[in-house]
């Protein structure tokens, strides 16, 4: 494990869909401030390891530790409330609503004009724009739909909301897999501001050279165990392959 | 093979309609069925009411199935499965001249005697040898068109044989309120006061009759009297001048009298109602199928008649039996 | 150097300003629509079409039920659904209104007798809404297959309870609000304007009204934020019912009648003035004042085309040719990409 109290650890995790072994004896540590890419062929086990950790199935054998005590989430909300946000690209942002609107989905604040309670929209507006400002997120106009932004705007959009929220584990799925290559840039840059605010990430990517710029450990799962685990320093991709493809 | 079975089921049944036959004569019940235009509508439950008096009166038995709108594809499939039923005769208001002449003929080919009511198929002549609609036996309705002629004259004396008048309709292509529309036309040539303006459709939508009659006499501030040539067109119309504020000054003559229109006959929304006599139409079409069934000739078409209703004379219990009721 | 910055900033001007035209189209429209009438009106028989009084009155009542039914089909359609069944709901209220105020008045007295009335049939207006919301959140039926089986039910129900047909009922308190007049506006344009407001409220200022939106702009992000979808949805079709009960009583208020197909007829015009006023069909889109629009244009073609006495034909074909120009510009503007504003 890297150094410090493992903000999230998972240990002999299993998971079984009908007879067959999505996950067998999974071991899986994170700490606040580093990115852990997890690496692995389609049907390694990555999405169902993320899944478990984010309160969508429980797991059939093994434990989770989250902040120095075992957990065991109840659904997605359940882990959304400690503290552990999924980034997902399609399902994140209503299209049809401004970055303020956005952040304070589900949580707006209200005032009172006229006697009446409204919702405060101004207060969203700022408050969104500090929160992306803190992360180096240059949005030119929060008051437009974020329909008007572009892909990796929205990611931002998306990441700066979780952030609002004070997530500390952010679980991002191929968060650069549709976006342009500055726009890939600019999520990678944001993954740095992120672990400067000591959020632990995992991070997951096909694509080896993202995985390369930004994560500080890489974990490679083969067929739903273990394959092995690599800080960047000591690892190069060919060897990542080799692991991956066993 | 398919046609083979349905001859010999057409061979069948004609047998078994001859066997019936001396039955009938003995006094069996005879069945005849009832299939309005629409169910939901006082016109037709007022017809049923009517026919089943005549039924009584008889020792019929009346069938009463209809459709819930005014509409020929939702007709035909009730017809089928009345005709599946195989009754002695059907009295039916055709909610299409053209499309329910053939759903019809299978009526005929069953062995089953068809008289239609209110609306007709083909030209409404029946038992002449041409065409293909002459099967029904009789036509038994109010003649529209001398209804609108009747409310046409009953509309000219009430605004004193002169000023600008117009048709307050449902939709264009409906038999009956066409002929309302052109028998009050043709009236009104023989007054030459008056001036009927175009035509206005409201999709039986009384909102829209009420906001056109409003346009109307904004264009027309000399606008004397409105036909509605149904129940929502003359409630719509009578609306539209109260609130313009020209109620009295502005006549509303309304074609049909549900129960309903004798508050606004009272309360001077409406001036006149046109009663069709809808009970009249389903007494004598259950007497006119009883009639053919037990072998007597019958007329190939009856005339039912109107009754003018006004505030005046609607409590007068000989007029108020021809509103109908629910 | 100067070319990159024209072209730059051209593009920056071009596209709010379309997106500005297409925001104002539903106004444009409008103006453009009475301006016509207006010319029409004094050239070919030296009248005003606007400055009359009269005119503006009777396109303001002509207007409120179907505006009635419109306003709450925009939430209904912001969300990305649809209610077919308002119409009914409407006729169902009126009927509803109707029996309840000839039973009550005699026992109560006027006033009594009518608000026992409204009480009643506002809530006979929620059941078909609240069974709507439960088969479209609950059961996940699709809205327009849901709604159309309550447009059945309602219509069935309504007319079983009319017999048949309409229901008169005499309450004075009741005529004075369908036909009467406050300070020269008729009570029912100003009980409209009422609903006008609050329902402009609730849609732009509560979170009611930015779950709605939510929703339709994209569901799965709203459970995800931990809305309640199902009880917003739920709520939508009550409100998009109760609206259409107040216009079944205001209907039986005008005309002293209850009739079982009062608001039949209405349905179309009101999902036009929704989608005229700027909602897309496919939800996240639409406003209560561009809704109003939308109604006024669809009352103002109607009555105008009376007013200027073109042939009955051509004013069906009127209606239909500015809904297919308003969902064309609509369309259009979403190829460019435009976004939409949710206030």
């Amino acid at each position: 494990m890297s150094e410090g109290t493992p903000l999230l650890q998972a240990s002999g995790i299993s998971k079984r869909f009908g007879g067959v072994h999505a996950l067998e004896d999974v071991d899986f540590g994170l700490a606040a401030g580093e990115v852990v890419a997890l690496a692995g062929d389609n049907g390694a086990g990555k999405s169902t390891l993320i899944k478990i950790i984010s309160g969508v199935f429980p797991p059939d054998g093994g434990t989770l530790f989250y902040q120095g005590s075992r957990v065991a989430f109840a659904n997605p909300q359940d882990a959304r409330a400690r503290g552990i946000e999924t980034i997902y690209q399609d399902l994140a942002l209503a299209d049809n609503l401004d970055v303020g609107a956005n952040v304070f989905l589900g949580r707006e604040p209200m005032t009172r004009r006229f006697g009446l309670p409204v919702i405060d929209r101004r207060r969203m507006r700022a408050e969104a724009a500090m929160t992306l400002d803190r992360l180096d997120i240059g949005l030119d106009r929060l008051d437009r739909p974020v329909s008007a932004l572009s892909g990796g705007q929205r990611q931002c959009v998306a990441i700066g909301r979780a952030l609002h929220w004070n997530a500390r584990v952010l679980i991002m799925d191929e968060p650069t897999a549709a976006l342009g290559v500055p726009e890939q840039r600019k999520v990678i840059a944001l993954i740095q501001s992120l672990k400067a605010h000591g959020v632990g990430i995992v991070f997951i990517s096909h694509n080896l050279a993202d995985i390369f710029a930004v994560a500080d450990r890489i974990v490679v799962l083969r067929r739903g165990t273990n394959a092995g685990e690599r800080t960047r320093a000591a690892t190069n991709p060919d060897e990542i392959v080799r692991l991956m493809v066993g | 093979m398919k046609r083979r079975t349905l001859g010999a089921a057409l061979a069948a049944l004609g047998l078994a309609a001859l066997a019936t036959a001396p039955a009938q004569a003995a006094g069996k019940k005879l069945t005849i069925a009832l299939i309005p235009g629409l169910t939901t509508d006082a016109f037709y439950i007022t017809m049923h009411k009517g026919a089943q008096a005549a039924a009584d009166a008889l020792g019929d038995t009346l069938v009463f199935q209809g459709a819930p709108e005014f509409n020929a594809v939702l007709q035909v499939p009730v017809l089928d499965a009345v005709i599946a039923r195989h009754p002695d005769a059907i009295l039916i208001a055709p909610t299409d001249k053209v499309q329910l002449i053939q759903p019809l003929k299978k009526a005929i080919d069953a062995g089953i005697k068809v008289i239609t009511v209110d609306t007709f198929i083909g030209t409404g002549k029946y038992q002449t040898g041409s065409g293909d609609a002459d099967f029904p036996l009789s036509y038994v309705a109010s003649d529209n068109i001398l209804g609108g002629q009747i409310a046409a004259r009953a509309l000219a004396k009430a605004i004193g044989d002169k000023g600008k008048v117009y048709v307050s309709n449902v939709k264009p292509g409906v038999s009956t309120t066409d002929q309302r529309e052109e028998g009050f036309k043709e009236e009104m040539k023989n007054h030459p006061g008056i001036t009927v303006l175009t035509t206005q459709f409201n999709d039986d939508d009384a909102n829209k009759a009420a906001s056109q009659l409003q346009s109307v006499l904004a264009r027309n501030p000399d606008l004397a009297g409105v036909f509605g040539a149904n129940l929502f067109s003359a409630l719509g119309a009578a609306n539209g001048v109260k609130q313009a504020g020209k109620a009295g000054a502005i006549k509303v003559a309304a074609f049909d009298a549900p129960k309903s229109i004798v508050e606004q006959l009272k309360s001077g929304l409406v001036d006149m109602a046109i009663a069709q006599h809808p009970s009249e139409i389903g007494y004598f079409g259950v007497v006119a199928a009883h009639a053919a069934l037990t072998g007597h000739s019958i007329p190939t078409a009856i005339g039912t008649g109107f009754t003018v209703i006004t505030k005046d004379n609607v409590d007068d219990p000989n007029v108020s039996r021809f509103l109908y009721s629910d | 150097m100067s070319t990159t910055a024209t072209v730059a900033a051209r593009q920056s001007s071009r596209v709010p300003l379309l997106a500005a035209l297409a925001a104002a189209r539903a106004w444009l429209f409008l103006i453009v629509l009475i301006t016509v009438f207006e010319i029409w009106a004094r050239v070919s028989f030296g009248a005003s079409f606007v400055g009359n009084l009269f005119n503006l009155r009777s396109v303001a009542v002509f207007a409120v039920a179907p505006l009635l039914l419109a306003i709450g089909q925009t939430f209904v359609i912001i969300s990305g659904g649809i209610d077919l069944s308002v119409g009914f709901t409407m006729g169902l209220a009126a009927i509803v209104l109707a029996h309840t105020v000839n039973l009550a008045t005699p026992a109560l007295g006027t006033g009594a007798g009518l608000l026992v009335g409204v009480a009643v049939a506002v809530l006979a207006s929620m059941i078909p809404g609240v069974v709507n919301g439960l088969l479209i959140a609950r059961l996940r039926v699709p809205p327009f297959i849901g709604t159309l089986g309550m447009y059945g039910v309602a219509r069935g129900v309504a007319f079983l309870l009319a017999g048949g047909t309409t229901v008169p009922v005499s309450n004075a308190a009741l005529n004075y609000i369908g036909n009467g007049q406050l300070a020269g506006f008729p009570v029912v344009v100003l009980l409209t304007v009422l609903a006008l407001l609050v329902l402009h409220y609730l849609l732009s200022q509560s979170k009611f009204g930015q779950y709605t939106y939510a929703v339709g702009g994209n569901r799965a992000a709203a459970v995800r934020a931990g809305i309640n979808v199902r009880s917003v949805t739920i709520r939508l079709y009550v409100l998009s019912a109760v609206c259409a009960g107040i216009g079944g009583i205001l209907y039986t208020g005008r005309f002293s009648a209850g009739a079982a197909q009062a608001g039949e007829p209405l349905l179309l015009d009101s999902i036009a003035a929704v989608v005229i006023g700027g909602a897309s069909l496919f939800g996240g889109s639409g406003t209560i004042v561009g809704t109003l629009i939308g109604a006024l244009i669809v009352a103002v073609i109607q009555y105008g085309l009376v007013f200027i006495n073109v042939e009955p034909f051509w004013q069906f074909v009127a209606v239909g040719v500015v809904i297919i120009i308003s969902v064309l510009v609509d369309q259009s503007q979403r190829r460019l990409g435009g976004g939409r504003v949710d206030e």
